[in-house]
């Protein structure tokens, strides 16, 4: 067969070389015109194993605290990169990584929640940069992706699509998994190709609950096995995403036990003895130095004695998910190897897409949304909560969606300084990765530090198996690849390094590396805080990037970035500062903080839909899709057929009792929930029971004033009646939950309210005909804007948690 | 001060779980200072009311304590949880205080107590206060009100004080 023009995707049909005639006298056929494309003789199968909000000290293999006998198996039976780097955020590494491209680029300078205005944040991929698992589709891979997404606008999640920005229009034949930055492991909102399914029925099966790290790794097996039974040597790609170890942190309980009692000594000196660990391992080298703790996160000495258990069991629950996480990966990696594949499948396996996330702030907390919601609790608030929810045994379970402290997260980072979002320190961007390859790979265990960028894997997988990257796609020519292929360093330790010049951006914070040089370029706001007099020396007018404090360090020299020396090479500080403005301006990185802009007056329009219906049957709305009821007067409407006898059960329920809202019925009577986050819960209910036959419900809520989580008034209505109601002194601004839906008819999921627990999802047991959600907007136009401007300054902060 | 006078403190202490408010409760029962009396009042999430008390109100036979009004939400909803909690406790007090109105104050603290919260509320000579007070440890927001006068009116002042220095802790 000749090798086809794989230049141009799709590829082209050969002519037809058989011959055709008016009748089958004497005609040929061309049976080559029913095949379908393959890929180069030899091309390997492909995994690519992403781990999610995690650190450089964290797994055992780079000498973490955390057990990853499988990511050491791999490590041992192929290579250790030491000097792997991502960007500082979610969606933009899983761009860079998915196009080869950098991530503003390609649209993705922030997370897919956020898209806004401007090309390098638009959270739209770009048609002139067609993605790895297209490319490798149209050259004859089976494709396929589980877990996290993170790369769908957060509006674009329902059945309308559209779905060229879903997993299937980015060339995977398969996606598994959800599309946000984050979802509740026991009851994930999860889609299936292009629909929502919601939770698994196997939530309710209390003996054996669903668990979606087990779920992923058994879909990615029947997936496997599926493809197999069809085609025994069509090569595959699979992107294996887990929701792990981002919050929400959730594992049962005899995973994180074994972890009891490993973290009592504390993050300080959890640090100094994985830094002692890695030294021995090689993965960090006998000259580093560990970096000193910012004054950003508390001494573990000043910790009160009794909140140390506390904090200890929030880096327990977080190392026995990840090693589960490890577990579930190892359970794929059988499955290749029973196949008889493993040999020629090439895996990647990254640590990590960011640094460990610190969005938990210095308390950690029950519900990772109370932060994004600008609720402040102290420690002991938090601890409260946590006994309000189960207590710390409970911490990992479904009745919260926990995060750890800031500082876990950094001591995670071991040996650098910061962590997520910071993509001006190896902290927010230096990760560990391993490469699995034992047809290619004969240095097994070895190390390589050549500098390398997640925007290499698409390049370096294309090298492996043969394919170029395209010129042209659907006739639209391509952005060529930004990365640089390192398969050379697969057999070679001495390997040069082609990647010798990268900047990194994320909310603000930058760096631009050469040559072995970093140049640091850090804004001062803590990543956790967005108050206003935090934002405000950023504002237009008043930020000059120039002035912001650098740091410059030679990394070859100085592994950990523990020497600062700026002040010694102020021509290297200026040359390094104006090729980040060059290359930002190339990579439509600007305007910087872009991300953050809603903070300062850029907001999008103003939301012209004010109603909104739904008919009975509606399910699985998702988080970032529900009526924007927040910081208004509303009214919640449903048109019901109650029969003879009663009915009860939800007829509306927006996620869980973390954050949302039922409006259900039970005993008769019409009762609402509000769930402000889990700290304060509101309940109204009907003073009469519910007639029976064609009845109108409403729910009202009167804001008391035009500001975010303003308090009001709810009146309940029965067929435009009165019958009862209540004060809810406060509302949620920003967002009930991260991943929850909602639900016409049913509580799918974690319910709202615990009362009908028992009964859950508690689907009503009349006819509803629909359900109608009127958002009133407030009288003056300025109020309108000041409480717009002031959700979407939540969007933007839930954005960047992500 | 008259002979038959006295200065009573009145502690209440709020809670964000029922945990915490048991745990000072216990420990406030446990410090060796003396009681006037000390209730706890908690509401599970699903809406249930659960009160705890000691009795020493009761055995000296507080007539009339009811008056003292338990004044709950007679101040402006306060923005934060334990603040609300705080000003929930005069119900469970009125209930320990006077049985006669138990049914009604109930009521009261079911309609005030927030879903999940608790509150404490210790009333005791102000001689103990130096050890009672560091007895509670976990309120997430606490005042301490003090009157002096005859018994009842010193009580009814006192809890009347700490709900004053509640309200006034409000954001």
């Amino acid at each position: 067969m000749n090798e086809p023009d794989r230049s141009k995707l799709p590829i082209r049909r050969n002519a037809f070389g058989g011959a055709a005639a008016r009748t089958l006298q004497g005609c040929e056929p061309d049976w080559a015109l029913i095949d379908h494309v393959h890929p180069p003789v030899g091309a390997p199968n492909v995994l690519v194993v992403l781990i999610d909000d995690a650190g450089f000290g964290n797994p055992s293999t780079f000498g973490g605290p955390i057990d990853t006998p499988n990511f050491t198996r791999m490590a041992e039976g192929g290579v250790r990169y030491n000097r792997f780097h991502v960007t500082a955020l979610c969606s933009p590494t899983r761009a860079a990584l998915l196009t080869g491209r950098n991530s503003h680029t390609v649209g993705f300078g922030s997370v897919g929640e956020f898209s806004n205005g401007f090309p390098g944040y638009t959270a739209v991929l770009p048609r002139d940069c067609a993605p790895l698992p297209r490319v490798l589709r149209d050259n004859g891979y089976s494709t396929a992706a589980f877990g996290k997404w993170h790369l769908t606008p957060d509006g674009q999640q329902g059945p309308a699509g559209p779905f060229d920005r879903w997993p299937n229009g980015w060339g995977f034949d398969y996606f598994y998994g959800f599309l946000g930055g984050g979802a509740s492991q026991w009851d994930p909102c999860l889609a299936e190709n292009q629909k929502i399914i919601g939770t698994d029925p196997a939530f309710y099966d209390e003996d054996n609950p669903y668990y979606l790290p087990d779920a992923m790794a058994d879909k990615t097996i029947q997936w496997l096995h599926g493809v197999r039974a069809q085609d025994a040597t069509k090569p595959f790609f699979a992107y294996f995403s887990t929701g792990c170890s981002h919050a929400p942190h959730h594992v049962a309980d005899s995973w994180a036990a074994k972890y009891k009692g490993r973290f009592d000594q504390g993050w300080d000196r959890m640090r100094e003895e994985v830094f002692a660990r890695q030294q021995q391992l090689g993965v960090v080298p006998p000259e580093a130095e560990l970096t000193p703790r910012h004054e950003a996160f508390p001494a573990w000495d000043d910790v009160p004695e009794p909140l140390k258990a506390f904090y200890a069991r929030q880096m327990e629950v977080y190392a026995g998910f990840s090693e589960n996480a490890d577990y579930n990966v190892g359970r794929v990696i059988d499955a290749i190897d029973e196949l008889g594949e493993l040999d020629n499948t090439l895996i990647f396996w990254i640590w990590g897409d960011n640094g460990a996330s610190m969005e938990g702030s210095p308390t950690g907390t029950f519900n990772e949304l109370t932060m994004q919601n600008g609720i402040p609790l102290t420690d002991e608030m938090q601890l409260q909560l946590v006994e309000r929810y189960g207590g710390l045994e409970a911490w990992g379970g479904d009745m919260m969606d926990p995060h750890y402290s800031a500082a876990w997260a950094w001591a995670g980072n071991t040996p650098f300084q910061w962590g997520k979002q910071v993509g001006s320190h190896l902290g927010g961007t230096r990760n560990p990765m391993v490469v699995h390859w034992p047809d290619r790979i004969t240095d097994a265990g070895g190390l390589r530090s050549q500098f390398t960028h997640v925007t290499d894997l698409a390049p370096t997988i294309l090298d492996s198996c043969g394919i170029p990257a395209p010129d042209e796609v659907d006739g639209i020519e391509q952005e060529p690849l930004h990365g640089a292929t390192f398969a050379d360093s697969f057999t070679d330790a001495a390997a040069r390094e082609l990647h010798t010049q990268q900047y990194f951006e994320s909310v603000g914070n930058r760096a631009m590396y050469k040559d072995g040089w970093w140049l640091a370029m850090r804004t001062e706001r803590i990543p956790w805080v967005l108050t206003p007099a935090a934002l405000q020396p950023y504002a237009p007018g008043v930020w000059n990037p120039d002035d912001d404090p650098t740091e410059l360090y030679y990394l070859p020299d100085d592994f950990s970035q523990a020497h600062d020396l700026a002040a010694q090479n102020p021509e290297k500080v200026e040359e390094l500062r104006e090729l980040f403005w060059a290359e930002a301006e190339k990579y439509k990185v600007l305007p910087l903080l872009a991300t953050l802009g809603v903070f300062f007056g850029i907001a999008p329009p103003l939301p012209e839909v004010s109603t909104f219906e739904f008919r009975g049957d509606v399910e699985n709305v998702l988080a970032g899709m529900v009526p924007r009821i927040y910081n208004h007067s509303y009214t919640i409407s449903a048109d019901l057929v109650i029969p003879d006898g009663g009915a009860e059960g939800v007829i509306v329920a927006e996620a869980d009792h973390l954050g949302g809202f039922s409006l259900y019925v039970d005993g008769g009577r019409l009762i609402h929930t509000y769930s402000m986050m889990g700290v304060f819960l509101f309940r109204q209910q009907s003073d009469v029971p519910l007639p029976t036959g064609e009845v109108t419900v409403r729910m009202e809520f009167a804001a008391d004033a035009a500001k975010p989580a303003t308090g009001g008034q709810v009146t309940l209505f029965v067929n435009d009646q009165p019958v009862g109601g209540g004060r809810m002194e406060h509302t949620v601004p920003i967002r009930f939950s991260g991943y929850a839906g909602m639900d016409i008819g049913r509580d799918n999921g974690g319910v709202v309210d615990l009362s009908y627990a028992d009964r859950k999802p508690f689907a009503f047991t009349g006819t509803i005909k629909k359900v109608v959600f009127d958002v009133k907007p407030h009288l003056a136009l300025e109020d309108e804007h000041a409480v717009h401007l002031a959700a979407q300054h939540g969007q933007a902060l839930h954005a960047i948690n992500a | 001060m008259a002979f038959d006078e006295e200065t009573i403190d009145v502690l209440i202490g709020g809670y964000l779980s029922k945990d915490a408010a048991m745990e000072d409760y216990e420990s406030v029962l446990e410090c060796g200072g003396y009681l006037h009396g000390a209730v706890v009042v908690t509401k599970s999430l699903e809406g249930e009311l659960e009160v705890q008390q000691t009795d020493h109100m009761v055995r000296e036979g507080a007539a009339g304590l009811g008056a003292v009004g338990f004044v709950v939400g007679l101040f402006a909803p306060p923005l934060l949880a334990a603040t609300v909690v705080g000003a929930a406790l005069g119900a469970g007090l009125g209930k320990l205080a006077h049985h006669r109105v138990a049914d009604k104050l109930e009521e009261q603290a079911g309609a005030t107590i927030p879903i999940g919260g608790a509150g404490l509320i210790v009333a005791y000579p102000h001689s103990a206060a130096d050890t009672v007070e560091p007895a509670v440890t976990r309120a997430i927001t606490r005042a301490v009100g003090e009157a002096e006068g005859h018994h009842v009116q010193a009580l009814k002042g006192a809890i009347a004080d700490a709900q004053a220095k509640l309200a006034q802790s409000q954001p």
